[in-house]
């Protein structure tokens, strides 16, 4: 009798348990990309939503394996789909999306003007330039085989250097 | 800092921009208008040109004559016999076209310093009121991308700073080619010149300024030279700045890396593109 009721505990401990534990959330095991995706919304939808960071980077891993101009829909479609669902406000969604796959620099998003906000603050602006331009040589090149997108955002890189420069040492002339 | 050091930076500032960027860039009629090039601007440019070609006649005549002088003084086998009355004549002539080439150099770079100051002045007024004032770095962005980004391998090259070589006319000259027909040009290759041409101002304008102290100094140094008869290293080294300016090599395209192979498709744009 005594050692039913332990079976018992044992076994009531042990349901109790399950249905507590957390999630594995682990990342996709599959090298397909459409696979992959849906192995990380199902993730998501289930209470991983904590890992976005670490899934995005997953999906961008297992797109570098499979590169071509197409990724970067589908990458697109999951991030509509993540804002959708409420995982990621809309501006969270566009950040995603156009810090790896749009040439323009999503980190020279300002409300101010150049002489009293950026040129201050220019070396580290340019400094989150620089890598933004390697998370887009990730998007661009590695991932979209956008070739023409990558160069132009680091042609981008090298222009807003120089005409910062240039109109920072001019703002700074007047002060 | 020597006065080669001077010369050769002064004259041999970057411009492959031009080059560059002449070959790029149709107009974008849809983008607001900047207006970084006022009629000043390209009569100051047209001006320092002309000045620059003055000093440049000037100094290729005393360089030509120097050339024939040390040919001389060599041929003579007068490296190590400094003690012979002839050497000592030869080398007193060398020294005295060189202060002809410092005294050149001293009368023109005034000018010089006057007209690129000019336009640093106006360049940075502009820059400062038009890009500095008007403009987010957002909005520079876009004007620096006209608008959209290019769909097509077609786009602007890069503009880059960089020692070109050319000769200090010829850059002036291009500079205000340029300007003068900006009006051909979109509005994100004419930040990016005038960008270009302000920096390269800014530069010039301070090695003008160095350079004229350093002659006073090395004026000084040969004409107690003079009494000895000696050629110094640092006078050699001095000509051989000047020939560089005025003989300055071909300016070599500094080329972006092309493109991996691999076909491209259509390009893509997603609802969440800015």
């Amino acid at each position: 009798m005594k050692s039913l009721s332990l079976l018992m505990i044992l076994t009531t401990l042990s349901l109790a348990s399950c249905a507590t534990s957390p999630p594995p959330c682990d990342g996709p095991q599959t090298q397909n990309l459409n696979a992959a995706v849906d192995h990380v919304k199902d993730s998501l939808s289930s209470g991983c939503a904590a890992h976005f960071d670490r899934y995005y980077d997953d999906l961008l891993r297992t797109a570098e394996g499979d590169p071509k101009p197409g990724n970067k829909r589908l990458f697109s479609e999951f991030l509509v789909w993540s804002a959708d669902e409420g995982l990621l406000s809309q501006r969270q969604a566009k950040e995603y999306y156009n810090r790896y796959f749009n040439v323009k620099f999503m980190t020279l998003q300002s409300d101010y003007n150049n002489c009293s906000h950026t040129c201050p603050r220019r070396d580290r602006i340019m400094l989150d330039m620089q890598r933004e331009l390697s998370d887009k040589e990730r998007g661009l090149l590695k991932v979209s085989l956008d070739n023409d997108g990558y160069y132009r955002a680091d042609e981008l890189y090298q222009e807003i250097e120089l005409v910062l420069e240039a109109t920072c040492t001019a703002c700074s002339a007047g002060q | 800092m020597d006065l080669l050091k001077a010369t050769r930076i002064t004259f041999l500032c970057p411009s492959l921009a031009i080059i560059m960027i002449a070959s790029s860039a149709a107009a974008s009629t849809n983008s607001p208008t900047i207006r970084l090039f006022p009629t000043t601007v390209v009569e100051d440019l047209r001006q320092t040109s002309s000045v620059a070609r003055e000093m440049e006649t000037g100094l290729q005549e005393v360089i030509g004559k120097l050339d024939q002088q040390q040919e001389l003084y060599h041929e003579s086998k007068c490296d190590g016999a400094e003690d012979d009355p002839g050497c000592q004549r030869l080398a007193k002539q060398i020294g005295a076209t060189y202060l002809d080439m410092l005294g050149i150099m001293e009368e023109r770079l005034p000018d010089m310093e006057h007209t690129v100051n000019n336009t640093r002045l106006s360049l940075e007024k502009r820059l400062r009121s038009e890009l500095g004032n008007k403009m987010t770095a957002w909005t520079l962005q876009e004007t620096l991308l006209g608008g959209n980004p290019p769909k097509d391998s077609a786009s602007p090259a890069p503009s880059m700073r960089g020692r070109s070589g050319m000769r200090l006319s010829e850059r002036f000259s291009q500079y205000y080619k340029l300007v003068a027909s900006s009006s051909s040009h979109s509005d994100q290759s004419l930040a990016v010149l005038a960008s270009d041409i302000y920096l390269d101002m800014e530069e010039t304008s301070t090695l003008i300024a160095r350079t004229r102290e350093e002659i006073a100094r090395a004026t000084l140094i040969e004409e107690l030279n003079q009494s000895f008869g000696t050629i110094t290293p640092e006078m050699m080294e001095i000509v051989g700045g000047v020939k560089s300016i005025l003989f300055g090599d071909e300016p070599s395209r500094l080329q972006i890396a092309g493109p991996p192979p691999g076909s491209i498709e259509q390009a893509y744009r997603s609802p969440l593109e800015n």
